[in-house]
């Protein structure tokens, strides 16, 4: 295995012109981050954020429009892709449909030169690393789609690659077989210490594979930081929206001590954990997460409202009620055996703990409070985020 | 990859590869110089050493021994010095000699020859027009050995200038292929990419952007200078306009029928089920890959001046020639363009919107009034255009069964070829071209706008009744009536072949093709050859292009395509009386050559390949061809592992079409035919002209059992990689 390697961009650009004349679109905007030989970091976004466009520049097959790229620290900006020492794992697999698997996934050797009979031994070898034995002389139509997945991986693995790019690779395959997926990648990127670059748009899978996750919107980066950093601390609304589901409120600040007491509709609130530039006086957007609220009998609670729709999924329960502050989602885990509202029933109140934080931004820069596990709601101040569509003043943003 | 350090290393070595080839060319030339002027020294010497002593011979003897090469003159003594008579042997070297503004040198050369030494002047004099090398030579008397005179002597140095001239090029042209070379390797990130679409560029500017500029450019000269003579003449010619009108009305007519048969086949086959449904289907499209002649030879046969119907059978004195004939041989040659076209466009009109109107409680006729016919509108008008511009262009048939119908593309083949006049060719060709514009922008700006037929890509596959049982009966009996029709043809050619002498004697024979296999043995290899030599070219320019248009940016993308198009749109005639015009001087003297036929079926038959390709292309995902290059394959391993083994039907199809239209093509290598290449096609029009029809009826039926045989030949090849298009489309 050729030893994996950092990856570098820097300030990196593509503006692709529409046609016919058209304005110019900023696919990706000022991209930069680092990754570190043997990390895997996944580019997070929704559909047109830039990701895709991202990894195909780290694979050659765009050229950006300005920055740099480096791998390994060398800089490969002006190389083709097959120059590159990246191995990409395409959305649709590519897989070549007039060869059989073993041809397939051997094909990289080939090109490299190394002889037929090594090509086989070494073939067969990675058909079982991803768990195909005897599968080589299969043509790919004829294997399932999780199957086909597994081949294209071993394709790209085989030429030992120093960066492992990876688009969308389980996004045609049934939910079950990505839970399944998601751990063998994650198996085979560890064992083979390879750094890799994971485009997705599934925050389930973001979270539960990377070392590290790049929040992007718009052809920028919104935040960069491990799993749990991105959950807790989310840098503004359109993270913590994306990255889990929330609730959002409209608040003004009356006070701030060991809390930061706030008001919603009326509704005087205590949040655990706020952006330290927030000030009495200042408006705010509070975030709640589902999980960090609980039912309480009525009176003992900090809101009261009213059940509108209950959705169980085995697991948990996720509860949507009615209060005057607006819409409110609640998570109850393991639901079994548990006195929750039936719909339609009103008047309980909530008590709502849970991790509380705030994001604000004051003069071009975001800042995220530090995470406290309080049994408060969360709190985000009014984002004013530059050039992002977040920063519609006043307006609740709610995913 | 455009920077500033790449700019300035790039200008470098342009510089300084542009410095060596001056060196290398001054060089070069500078030794070539020397060693003519050296040869012309001595030569000339040698003659003028022969100078007659005698005064009277002396004034006849430099007439008698000047030519177009050399000019020389003598002096009797010197001038200056004493009398001396000059004796010239041509007025120029005379005038040369006697103009005052050259006394200097003259008066330098004559002392030299007195000092015995031969004078050359400085650089080249200029007499009729030619540049020359003019020496003064000492004249000896031969008793003496002392000067008794001075000869002058001008060789003619035009010949080395040519090739001074010649020699600049290939360095001029070395340094542009070299920057081109190294501007490719220096900027473009893939420098395999680069170089295909310099190539392409190359092939269409040298073989359809320059032969058409030339066509287009000479039909505004006159001897020499700018002029609308020709432009004025054909305009304000009765004859062309006449027919031009022919040609129009041949086209509405042929247009008009063939558009209701073909929209007859479509309709039945596609939205009824009337039985021999493989049988309609077939003979509906196999006239358009029958060679041409085979069709206008069997109407010939059959209803001909000797026709075995119009004489035989009906005892008529029925003329068949001319416009009756026309129209026949055309409809039935191009309905088929109509029916596939049509078929596309039925198939693509989603059924569901029938069953719709069926089930809001219309009646059939007027589900088909209301929903089929006004969806397939835009596609009837599609169909006839196209028919349109193909009986337009259409040369075979006026050719032979024109009679006194005298339609633009026969005018202009006789203008270009019996007249010899090209340039009137070429104006007659390019008015044919009018129409043919016209209906492109009609079809393209017009049309495909009105078109509502949304391609779902997703045909359902039911089938809705719209004919009742009477309507079925007569759809079934005219598609019956013409496919046998078709079939009549296609047998009496066969017939023709075993027939003595049709029209006179019906008795069973094999000498006809015997002689035939004899007299046209040479043009049936030669047109084998030929076709054969263009196919592979065709299809591996196909398939690259189609890579190039359909996968690769790159500047004037559009341009190429358009280029890459024209030769396909355009009348044969045009593009045939074109390269006779480009290519009939130097730089590029190909006509009589096999080449240039050999070119003229690649660049006429590889745009229908190239789009096949593309539309296979798009077919299939990028990212295997994306997966290839990030494993390490360049563009052209890419070409060779991924794309040709994934358009292979495609690349299988353009092949057998380069190979096929080009045994068969006609309008376009009737110019460029010489002695050496006889075609096959010309051969049966041969025999035609000179009424053997039982030998071009041979001729006729070896190259439809030529063109079936490869036919077959791709179905089976295709069929062995269908398991490929399975997998492409399941992925």
């Amino acid at each position: 295995m050729a030893l994996s390697k950092s990856v570098l961009l820097q300030d990196v650009r593509k503006t692709f012109r529409e046609p016919k004349g058209g304005a110019d679109v900023h696919a990706v905007d000022g991209v930069s981050f680092e990754i570190a030989p043997g990390e895997l970091v996944t580019l997070l976004g929704p559909s047109g954020c830039g990701k895709t466009t991202v990894l195909r520049m780290v694979a050659g097959f765009e050229i950006p429009s300005a920055g740099h790229i480096a791998i390994g620290g060398t800089d490969v900006t002006a190389l083709p892709p097959n120059k590159r020492d990246t191995a990409m794992v395409f959305q649709s697999y590519g897989l070549f449909p007039h060869m059989n698997v073993g041809d397939n996934i051997a094909y990289g050797l080939k090109l490299r030169g190394v002889p037929p009979g090594e090509r086989a031994k070494k073939a067969d070898e990675f058909l079982a690393l991803v768990g195909l034995e005897g599968k080589g002389d299969r043509s790919p139509s004829q294997l399932s789609g999780g199957q086909q997945q597994r081949v294209a991986l071993a394709r790209a693995l085989i030429v030992g690659p120093s960066v492992l790019l990876l688009d969308e690779p389980l996004s045609n395959l049934d939910a079950l077989l990505r839970e399944q997926m998601r751990v063998e990648i994650r198996r085979i990127q560890k064992t083979l210490n390879i750094t890799a670059i994971y485009v997705t748009h599934d925050r389930t899978e973001a979270m539960s594979l990377s070392d590290r996750i790049i929040v992007m919107r718009s052809g920028k980066i919104a935040q960069i930081g491990p799993p749990p950093e991105i959950y807790a601390n989310p840098a503004s609304v359109f993270v913590a929206g994306f990255i889990g589901k929330a609730a959002f409120f409209q608040a003004t600040v009356t006070e701030i001590d060991e809390t930061c007491r706030v008001e919603v509709n009326g509704h005087r609130l205590a949040i655990p954990r706020w952006s330290p530039e927030l000030r009495p006086g200042d408006r705010a957007k509070v975030m709640c997460r589902p999980e960090s609220l609980t039912f309480l009998p009525a009176g003992q609670g900090v809101l009261d409202g009213r059940v509108t729709t209950n959705i169980y999924l085995g697991n948990t329960l996720e509860s949507y009620i009615a209060t005057e502050i607006g819409e409110i989602l609640v998570q109850v885990d393991n639901p079994a055996g548990k006195t929750i509202p039936a719909e339609g029933e009103g008047g309980e109140h909530r008590h709502p703990p849970g991790a509380v934080q705030g994001a604000r931004r004051r003069r071009g820069r975001s800042v995220t409070g530090g995470s406290e596990a309080g049994n408060r709601l969360v709190f985000f101040s009014k984002p004013r985020y530059s050039g992002d569509t977040v920063t519609r003043r006043g307006t609740p943003l709610c995913h | 990859m455009f920077t500033r350090k790449r700019l300035i290393a790039y200008v470098a070595l342009l510089l300084a590869f542009s410095l060596f080839a001056w060196w290398a060319w001054s060089n070069l030339s500078s030794a070539f110089v020397d060693l003519t002027e050296r040869q012309a020294r001595s030569t000339t010497a040698a003659i003028v050493s022969n100078a007659p002593a005698d005064p009277q011979e002396m004034a006849a003897w430099p007439k008698h021994h000047s030519d177009g090469d050399t000019q020389i003159a003598l002096y009797d003594d010197f001038p200056g010095y004493g009398d001396a008579p000059l004796h010239a042997g041509t007025d120029a070297l005379a005038s040369y000699l006697n103009d005052p503004a050259n006394k200097g040198t003259v008066d330098q050369g004559v002392e030299s020859a007195m000092y015995e030494e031969v004078f050359q002047v400085p650089g080249r004099v200029t007499l009729d027009g030619r540049a020359h090398m003019v020496f003064f030579h000492p004249v000896f008397d031969e008793e003496t050995r002392e000067v008794r005179g001075v000869g002058v002597a001008a060789a003619d140095f035009s010949r080395g200038a040519e090739y001074l001239h010649l020699m600049g090029l290939v360095f001029i042209a070395a340094v542009v292929v070299f920057a081109f070379v190294a501007g490719v390797l220096k900027f473009v990130r893939d420098a395999i990419t680069g170089f295909a679409v310099v190539g392409m560029f190359v092939i269409v500017g040298v073989f359809v952007a320059y032969p058409l500029f030339e066509a287009a450019r000479l039909t505004f000269m006159y001897n020499g200078e700018f002029s609308l003579d020709t432009w004025r003449g054909v305009l304000a010619s009765k004859q062309y306009m006449a027919a031009l009108k022919r040609s129009l009305y041949l086209g509405v007519l042929t247009a008009s029928i063939s558009t209701v048969i073909g929209y007859l086949f479509a309709f039945a086959l596609s939205r009824t089920n009337v039985p021999w449904k493989r049988f309609f289907a077939a003979m509906a499209t196999l006239p358009v890959i029958s060679p041409p002649f085979t069709l206008t030879l069997s109407i010939i046969l059959l209803f001909g001046r000797n026709g075995l119907v119009s004489k035989q059978l009906l005892g008529l004195d029925f003329d068949v020639y001319g416009l009756t004939g026309l129209v026949l041989a055309q409809v039935i040659g191009m309905f088929p363009i109509a029916f596939m076209t049509l078929s596309g466009v039925l198939a693509a009109i989603d059924s569901t919107m029938e069953e719709a109107a069926l089930n809001l409680s219309a009646s059939r006729f007027t589900t088909f009034t209301t929903i089929t016919l006004p969806l397939s509108l835009p596609g009837i008008l599609s169909a006839w255009l196209l028919v349109f511009v193909n009986s337009l262009a259409d040369f075979a048939n006026p050719l032979i069964l024109g009679g006194n119908y005298y339609v633009l593309s026969v005018e202009a083949y006789n203008e270009a070829m019996g007249m010899n006049r090209m340039d009137w060719g070429a104006a007659l060709s390019f008015l044919l071209l009018m129409p043919t514009i016209t209906a492109f922008f009609i079809q393209r700006y017009w049309i495909s706008r009105r078109s509502f037929v949304t391609v779902t890509g997703k045909p359902s596959g039911r089938l809705i009744e719209l004919v009742g049982r009477g309507g079925k009966a007569g759809l079934v009996s005219v598609m019956a009536a013409i496919s046998i029709f078709i079939v009549l043809l296609y047998a009496t050619v066969v017939a023709g072949c075993f027939v003595r002498n049709w029209g006179i004697d019906y008795s069973f024979s094999t000498e006809n093709i015997v002689e035939a296999v004899q007299r046209g043995w040479d043009s049936i290899t030669a047109t084998v050859t030929l076709a054969a030599a263009a196919t592979p070219v065709a299809g591996l320019l196909a398939m690259i292009a189609a890579l190039l248009l359909a996968r690769k940016r790159f500047p004037l993308k559009r341009l190429l395509e358009i280029l890459i198009m024209t030769p396909f749109a355009l009348p044969g005639t045009l593009l045939g009386i074109a390269f006779v015009m480009a290519f009939n001087k130097p730089p590029l003297l190909l006509v009589g050559t096999g080449l240039i036929i050999v070119i003229n079926f690649v660049v006429r038959e590889f745009p229908v390949g190239m789009e096949g390709g593309i539309a296979s292309l798009k077919q299939i995902d990028p990212s295997i061809e994306e997966a290839a290059m990030n494993l390490g394959a360049d563009t052209s391993v890419v070409f060779k592992d991924m794309v040709l083994p994934l358009i292979r039907p495609a690349f299988i199809s353009a092949l057998s079409y380069t190979f096929v239209r080009s045994m068969t093509a006609v309008s376009a290598v009737i110019f460029l035919i010489s002695a050496r290449w006889q075609l096959l096609t010309m051969q049966i029009y041969n025999f035609s002209e000179n009424t053997r029809f039982g030998l071009a009826s041979v001729l006729s039926t070896i190259l439809i059992i030529i063109v079936f045989f490869v036919f077959w030949l791709m179905r089976r090849l295709l069929r062995s990689s269908e398991h490929l298009d399975k997998t492409i489309t399941s992925n």
